[in-house]
């Protein structure tokens, strides 16, 4: 039987480098338990009227958080990550994209995206930085969603049900402005203090109205200007 | 009825107690943030006329979107109106409360029991728990479970969040006797 990426990231995620590692009793336990991923959480919303008037394009937005343990809780500082991240951040990206792309209709549908990573309070930003910021989650993730800009970002350290608002640009050409946008992503009973909830986002159009003019119609605007305002 | 947004929010567990839950549990939530239909005449003695307007209407739309996210058969469900702050809980119980509502998805998932509810006023972002309980049979112990919802920008004042919840399958490891093992 083929197996799946969900399978992979239960059973195996991070299992050869922490072997090797001989990282903490706790760690070892957890592999062993396969819970390297605990849950999946899809949020998606479709605006159909926004004060009171249709979009002229429907657009859904998606986020899709999954929950994982953090292969690096306990390790100092200086740790060197790339190992779990080679390891963990493909299937991750893997993952979420597709759940997006199915989610939304399609990779062709889906115009702008964005990625988080929210990490309980024993791990350090640099954990969720290690899963989502490296070219084995990003370049990925831009593969799978057929896009070529660089994807925004946001991350945080909370406790389990905080929200995260995950910033989107169009994946194509970054500076569309029409496209600036953002969506929530919340696990009520994640990030526990030693995991990771790892987010990717997109949505299939602009905001609602978009009306704040684009680089190519901006006026050239200074110093001068806020003096011309304030004259 | 004016729908402002939907939301889809679909859970999988793959792992609870520390062991793998095979197949993965599933439950979904579909919301339609919707104008109150009572909005704005002050106090209202009839809600009958407005939940006939509303109540099936809001129950077609969001039965068979539910059992499409969740994507296998329901055996679990439940349902929830959240009021905005300018609303009464009656005009949320009106529009949930009532065969209208609920036959959709009873008749779309095979299912013969009330569902379980929550109504609740509160602001934009308010958390809330849809119940759920087993589609034919309220008394079987492994599908009581719960699901939490929050839908940042809604419910606006004016307006009522109606939700629907479905389950595939019990709690995940749920192990506890069944009723009829009680004396």
């Amino acid at each position: 039987m083929k197996t799946t990426i969900e399978d992979r990231l239960l059973l195996t995620v991070v299992r050869p480098v922490i072997t090797v590692r001989c990282m903490q009793q706790r760690n070892r336990k957890r592999i062993e338990a396969g819970i390297g991923i605990r849950k999946l959480s899809l949020y998606r919303e479709e605006t159909v009227l926004e004060l009171g008037k249709a979009p002229a394009s429907p657009v859904s937005r998606a986020s899709v958080a999954a929950v994982v343990a953090n292969p690096w809780v306990g390790t100092g500082v200086t740790t060197d990550l790339s190992a779990e991240v080679g390891e963990v951040a493909p299937l991750l990206a893997k993952l979420l994209t597709d759940r997006l792309i199915d989610a939304l209709g399609g990779a062709d549908r889906i115009e702008a995206f964005g990625k988080a990573a929210i990490v309980g309070t024993a791990g350090e930003i640099e954990h969720g930085g290690a899963l989502i910021h490296t070219p084995y989650f990003g370049n990925l993730m831009r593969e799978f969603l057929q896009g070529e800009s660089i994807i925004c970002f946001a991350d945080t350290r909370a406790e389990a049900g905080e929200e995260l608002i995950v910033p989107m640009w169009h994946k194509e050409h970054a500076a569309t402005r029409s496209h600036y946008q953002t969506v929530s992503a919340r696990v009520p009973d994640a990030p526990r203090a030693d995991e990771i909830v790892v987010i990717a986002a997109a949505s299939t159009g602009p905001r609602p109205h978009p009306r704040i003019g684009d680089r190519a119609t901006d006026p050239a605007i200074t110093a001068q200007t806020l003096e011309a305002v304030l004259s | 009825m004016n729908v402002r947004k939907i939301i889809t929010i679909v859970e999988e567990i793959l792992t609870e107690g520390g062991r793998p839950v095979s197949p993965a549990a599933r439950v979904a939530i579909v919301a339609a943030v919707i104008e109150n239909p009572w909005s704005g005449q002050g106090y209202v003695e009839d809600l009958g006329p407005g939940i006939d307007q509303t109540a099936s209407a809001a129950g077609a739309l969001l039965a068979p979107k539910v059992l499409e996210a969740l994507g296998a058969p329901a055996e679990a469900y439940g349902k929830a109106a959240i009021v905005g702050l300018n609303g009464e809980i009656e005009h949320g119980s009106g529009l949930i409360h009532t065969l209208k509502f609920g036959d959709h998805f009873r008749k779309a998932a095979n299912a013969t029991t009330l569902l379980p509810a929550v109504e609740k006023r509160g602001p934009a972002g308010i958390v809330f728990d849809i119940p759920l309980k087993h589609i034919t049979d309220a008394t079987i112990r492994s599908h009581h479970q719960t699901v939490e919802v929050r839908i940042a920008d809604a419910p606006h004042p004016n307006e009522i969040v109606i939700a629907l919840a479905a389950a595939a399958q019990g709690r995940p490891q749920q192990r506890l006797a069944p009723l009829t093992t009680e004396q």
